[in-house]
């Protein structure tokens, strides 16, 4: 199964507000509306795209070392992926 | 968690490709080891205090009201994950950054649950790679 796949599936579930989810029909409405006033926006079309210059960072890592992009980048290329959380 | 477990999938061909792959989120790091516990991820998972690296990429947004109280109320505590009482996110993100620093793919949507396949990125990063050796031998 392709990761979009495993999205569809778990949307599917999660939307039918049956178990192991529950997911009331309110709070779907709430997410939904959430994610259709973020699209309006157009914040998505305004972040850094194809050709733009990344920016440097220096983060911590889950151990609290310290992790710079340019250290990365001078070994090769860098894949990042942003995400919400654990939850 | 779903997109970090299919990235983790592939992280063994990026890796022998020579590219590095990190997880950002506003996530202090207690949260970051228990996301890569959950998923089983041997890539790094790195905390970006403030948002200041989303902000950055111009990814940050704070949710609205109501869905800050049902994420509250669903036990999602931003506030204390965060270490700050916006409810702020990143948009879900994937880039693939060339060496000189320029952004080769970009995935940003709103949609959380809609995403690139991790293939996608393996083939950019393959791309970067087979025109690095042709540079090198002309």
């Amino acid at each position: 199964m392709t990761l979009q796949q495993r999205l569809d599936a778990f949307k599917a579930a999660f939307e039918s507000g049956a178990p192991p989810y529950n997911a009331p029909r309110e709070a779907i409405q709430t997410m939904h509306r959430a994610t259709e006033d973020l699209r309006r926006s157009g914040l998505a079309e305004r972040a850094l795209k194809v050709g733009d210059l990344a920016p440097a960072f220096e983060l911590t890592n889950q151990d609290g070392e310290l992790v710079r992009s340019t250290d990365l980048l001078a070994r090769g290329p860098l894949v990042i992926t942003f995400f919400r959380g654990h939850w | 968690m779903m997109e970090l477990e299919a990235l983790q999938a592939v992280w063994p061909q990026l890796r022998a490709m020579g590219a590095s792959l990190v997880a950002i989120s506003p996530q202090l790091a207690q949260y970051g080891r228990a996301v890569r516990r959950r998923a089983k991820l041997e890539f790094d998972v790195l905390t970006d205090l403030h948002l200041r690296v989303a902000e950055a990429f111009g990814l940050a947004f704070t949710l609205p009201t109501d869905l800050k109280e049902l994420y509250a109320a669903f036990g999602n505590t931003l506030d204390k994950f965060h270490d700050e009482p916006d409810f702020r996110l990143p948009m879900p993100a994937r880039y693939v950054i060339a060496q000189d620093g320029r952004i080769r793919a970009a995935d940003v949507n709103p949609d959380y649950t809609i995403r690139p396949e991790p293939q996608d990125t393996v083939a950019v990063v393959r791309e970067l790679g087979v025109a690095r050796s042709k540079e090198t031998r002309s």
